[in-house]
């Protein structure tokens, strides 16, 4: 009986131990980063060619996903005790304050720093904005003649039943852009947008693809995403409103890092101008003043853009953002 | 004997023997690879962190109405889908087996063709042509027929009922077409003699007899449908309708991966286990009832019932049902994946290469290409080699406590994928010694779990054909347990395992609902690198990857049919 259960005993353990030897990825002796990002492709991708180009020795990896997504992976990485990211860099601000509180970053001041022009900055160092994403409207040409110019034009018959705005639970931006018009514009504009037939749609991406198809008549859209596809050629068209959301994306080192050499190389050549001017070509809004963005694309200058830009308090929006979250999936879901 | 004295100590544990050891072995892979799993999603939704017995929040879980509304929309899906796809599969099967419709062998094969099309693309084509105010299919009938309001709005309940049914329907016709073949038609035939009417026999004959394969199918359907995640969370999210499995996801995704957001997900996965299993007792329940010996007859040529006048036109029915649900939906994934970008008319001049050029010069979506094919070749072959293992174990070996086993492998049956992937995540990332967490390993882990049932079924099975006698005869002549095993038992059940090995790497292939709570930065797999392109708002790019993803199944499925009638030939 005893051996029996020996026996079982090393039957068992056979095949637990044989299980991680067969699965451990072979160990590399180059150097790797891994960044998550809510940056799409198109912009994330060209960062990426330059900068393997720049430091060949250096494994990068990302993984592109909506910033709720990303903090959700993070979060099960951290439950797990098995954290991958080195870098982590979204549009969803109250997420960075939030890490920093927690321990979560690793403090680094880039000697590019000094240069970066933003309304959110953060004097300890953890984290740091790369780019300036902006917001406007994008429409659907086939269903609106003429572009938007103030938020009340989002409220008339030609948006009926057709205004998407992305789901704040899933993309950062959208988290952010929520909060900052509930600031500046009240609930009551969610309950008029309601009543004139809004929505939510899923990812910041999925909005402007519905708008494309006419599937949605209009949404709230980021600046690069939707340029991008204007000039691929869609029936899409872009406006800014007379109050502009202006956005910074940071990025920062997490602590616990493999790779703090490399998560810190990156962080520099991103905010170096050669990284900002990748930034500025993929028609968003560089967080350098000493780098031109792309001309007669719809993208508004730096200096309008933050002079016209919403108003954000994001402690604020940090200590409501479950709150905002659900207040805003009820009224849009009434 | 070399080691005398080891074989003194094994012949004094005369109980155990070869056969005990491998039990053992079966039992302990199917405990850590299936069922310890599974048993933590309960501990986990009925305990604190503490380890204390809680059932407070499984109530307040529970009570949540999205928790209610997912579970009566899940039922309603479910109960939807099973009703069409019974009605069609039971038609379709009957016409080209009963009737002599025009075709009959080429349509049959026809039906089951959407079974290799992945349902979720399915969905992303269904999205595309029948969104409500921008789809092609709509915009196309508006201009058409000048009408005010676009016809179809995909994102809707009766939208996501009618396009799972598409795809799931063939586990109904397959189940029914073949039991109306092998019915003996001498039945029918007498009771004609007898001066009965045809819609008497047909009531009181045929389909008391073909009842048990429907339910049989039907009940695959439910099982199938109430924990399907591709169809609805394509259709269903952008209208606010959420079932189990989506908010399954949403949990997990959405919420932070906190403790909590994985208690809602295992407590919601509790109650698709219990639905499942419900199911599987139903089914059992039927089968027993209905073992209609009479169905096992030779094959004879049942009468068949001449269309006459409708011949053409129910050929025109089938044609246009598979154009429909098949062709209209896979066009439709090439040209837009060809399209320049998302939303142009489809035009020639607005198609491009560089789209399928992209996919392939992406690390992205060439790693999930390759992630998919290493993953559901190396989960094939070894779920095999284990499934034979225990089947053979099950059927053939004479030892105690083989019940342990069998109750252990019908367990893979009853647990959706969802279930399994979140039994993974909590068994296999770190807290029992194990991180495989972010890895391959952990879906290669879970596809072993999720496929085991259709190892063990297929090569039982084949198994159970082959007669003891046959290697009681050779070792009666003197060969070995292993040569009378090697030599007699293998080469007879080597269909049944090849046919296995494909059984798993075709689902393995394009598989997402478990994967897309699985999968690291590294790790996507081509299900999951659509559904996220399409997430992201790159349908063309996830289009086209779909249509590369098509392209590989059909070429695998038409080498599998050459290889399987070259091996017929030879045989």
């Amino acid at each position: 009986m005893k051996k029996r259960l020996l026996m079982f005993f090393l039957v068992l353990l056979i095949i637990v131990s044989s299980v991680p030897l067969t699965f451990a990825a072979p160990k590399a002796k180059k150097e790797k980063l891994m960044v998550y990002t809510s940056m799409k492709e198109q912009l994330i991708g060209q960062i990426r060619d330059a900068f393997v180009k720049k430091y060949p020795n250096i494994q990068f990896d990302y993984y592109s996903a909506g910033a709720g997504k990303l903090m959700a992976k993070l979060a099960t990485e951290r439950q797990a005790g098995n954290i991958m990211v080195d870098v982590i860099w979204t549009s969803e601000i109250p997420d960075f304050y939030q890490l920093k509180r927690e321990g979560m970053l690793e403090k680094y001041i880039s000697p590019e720093a000094a240069k970066v022009v933003s309304p959110v900055k953060d004097p300890d160092g953890y984290f740091t904005p790369i780019r300036l994403g902006t917001l406007g409207i994008a429409y659907n040409t086939n269903y609106i003649k003429t572009p938007p110019k103030t938020w009340d034009d989002l409220l008339g018959k030609d948006y009926a039943d057709g205004f998407g705005i992305a789901n704040p639970a899933l993309s950062g931006t959208s988290m952010v852009s929520v909060a900052a018009m509930v600031q500046n514009l009240g609930w009551e504009y969610f309950e008029k947008l309601r009543a004139n037939g809004a929505k939510i749609g899923k990812g910041s991406g999925e909005v402007v693809d519905d708008t494309a198809l006419g599937d949605l008549k209009a949404c709230l859209a980021v600046d690069y995403i939707t340029i991008g596809k204007i000039q691929k050629g869609a029936t899409l068209g872009f406006a800014y409103l007379d109050k502009i959301l202006v956005i910074p994306s940071p990025a920062a080192i997490v602590k616990g890092s493999k790779n703090i050499e490399a998560a810190k190389k990156f962080i520099d050549f991103m905010l170096s101008a050669e990284g900002q001017a990748i930034i500025a070509n993929s028609l968003t809004l560089p967080i350098r003043e000493d780098v031109p963005i792309v001309k007669n694309v719809g993208l508004v200058a730096p200096e309008e853009a933050v002079r016209r830009a919403m108003p954000i308090d994001y402690d604020w929006v940090m200590a409501e953002k479950t709150n905002i979250i659900d207040q805003f999936t009820k009224i849009m879901t009434k | 004997m070399k080691f005398p004295r080891l074989a003194k100590g094994l012949s004094g544990l005369k109980k155990f023997g070869v056969a005990e050891l491998v039990l053992l072995v079966s039992i302990a892979i199917l405990v850590v690879v299936v069922a310890f799993p599974i048993l933590l999603i309960f501990w986990n939704a009925f305990t604190t962190p503490e380890g204390k017995f809680n059932l407070k929040d499984v109530v307040t879980i529970l009570s949540q109405p999205q928790t209610y509304e997912a579970l009566w929309n899940s039922v309603v899906i479910a109960a939807g889908v099973t009703a069409l796809s019974t009605v069609l599969g039971v038609f379709f099967a009957w016409l080209v087996t009963r009737t002599d419709l025009p075709f009959k062998n080429l349509m049959k094969l026809l039906f089951v063709v959407p079974f290799m099309l992945p349902s979720f693309i399915g969905a992303i084509a269904w999205k595309i042509l029948c969104s409500p105010r921008g789809g092609y299919l709509n915009v196309f009938l508006v201009n058409l027929l000048g009408l005010e309001k676009a016809p179809f709005n995909v994102y809707t309940m009766t939208g996501i009922i009618i396009v799972e049914t598409m795809y799931l329907f063939p586990f109904v016709f397959i189940q029914v077409s073949g039991a109306l073949e092998r019915m003996d038609p001498t039945l029918e035939e007498s009771a004609l003699i007898s001066g009965i009417d045809l819609f008497t026999i047909t009531r009181k004959i045929t389909f008391p007899l073909i009842t048990p394969s429907f339910v049989a199918g039907a009940l695959l359907v439910a099982m199938y449908s109430l924990s399907h995640f591709g169809v609805p969370s394509v259709l269903g999210q952008n209208a606010g309708i959420y079932n189990i499995p989506t908010l399954i996801y949403q949990a997990i995704h959405a919420s932070g991966g906190s403790f909590n957001a994985i208690r809602t997900g295992t407590v919601l996965a509790s109650l698709l286990v219990l639905a499942a299993a419900l199911i599987l007792y139903l089914q059992n329940l039927v089968l027993k009832k209905g073992r209609y010996q009479i169905i096992a007859g030779k094959s004879m040529r049942p009468m068949l019932l001449k269309l006459r006048g409708l011949r053409v036109p129910m050929l025109v029915l089938s044609i246009l049902y598979i154009a429909v649900t098949v062709l209209l939906p896979t066009v439709i994934i090439f040209l837009v994946g060809a399209l320049k970008t998302y939303g142009l008319p489809l035009k020639f001049t607005n198609m491009t290469l560089d789209n399928l050029k992209y996919i392939f010069t992406w690390k992205m979506t060439r790693d999930s290409i390759k992630n998919s094919v290493i993953l559901s070749v190396g989960a094939a072959v070894v779920t095999m080699l284990v499934g034979t293992m225990i089947s053979y174990v099950i059927v053939k070996a004479k030892v105690k406590g083989k019940f342990i086993l069998e109750f252990l492998g019908m367990l893979p049956y009853s647990v959706p994928g969802t279930v399994i992937a979140l039994g993974v995540i909590l068994a296999w990332s770190g807290k029992f010694g194990i991180n495989l967490y972010n890895t391959a390993g952990i879906i290669f882990v879970a596809y072993i779990a999720r496929y085991m049932a259709f190892a063990l079924k297929s090569t039982s099975a084949s198994l159970e054909q082959v007669h003891d006698s046959l290697e009681e005869a050779s070792r009666a002549c003197g060969a070995s347990h292993w040569q009378a095993l090697k030599d007699i038992v293998l080469p007879l059940i080597k269909p049944g395992m090849i046919s296995a090995f494909f059984m798993i790497f075709f689902p393995a292939l394009r598989e997402l609902t478990t994967s897309v709570l699985l999968y690291g930065p590294t790790t996507r797999t081509i299900g999951v690198a659509i559904y996220a392109l399409h997430e992201d708002g790159e349908t063309v790019y996830a289009t086209a990857l779909a249509s590369i993803a098509l392209v590989i199944i059909v070429i695998g499925e038409i080498i599998i049919r050459r290889l399987s009638k070259a091996e017929r030939r030879n045989a």
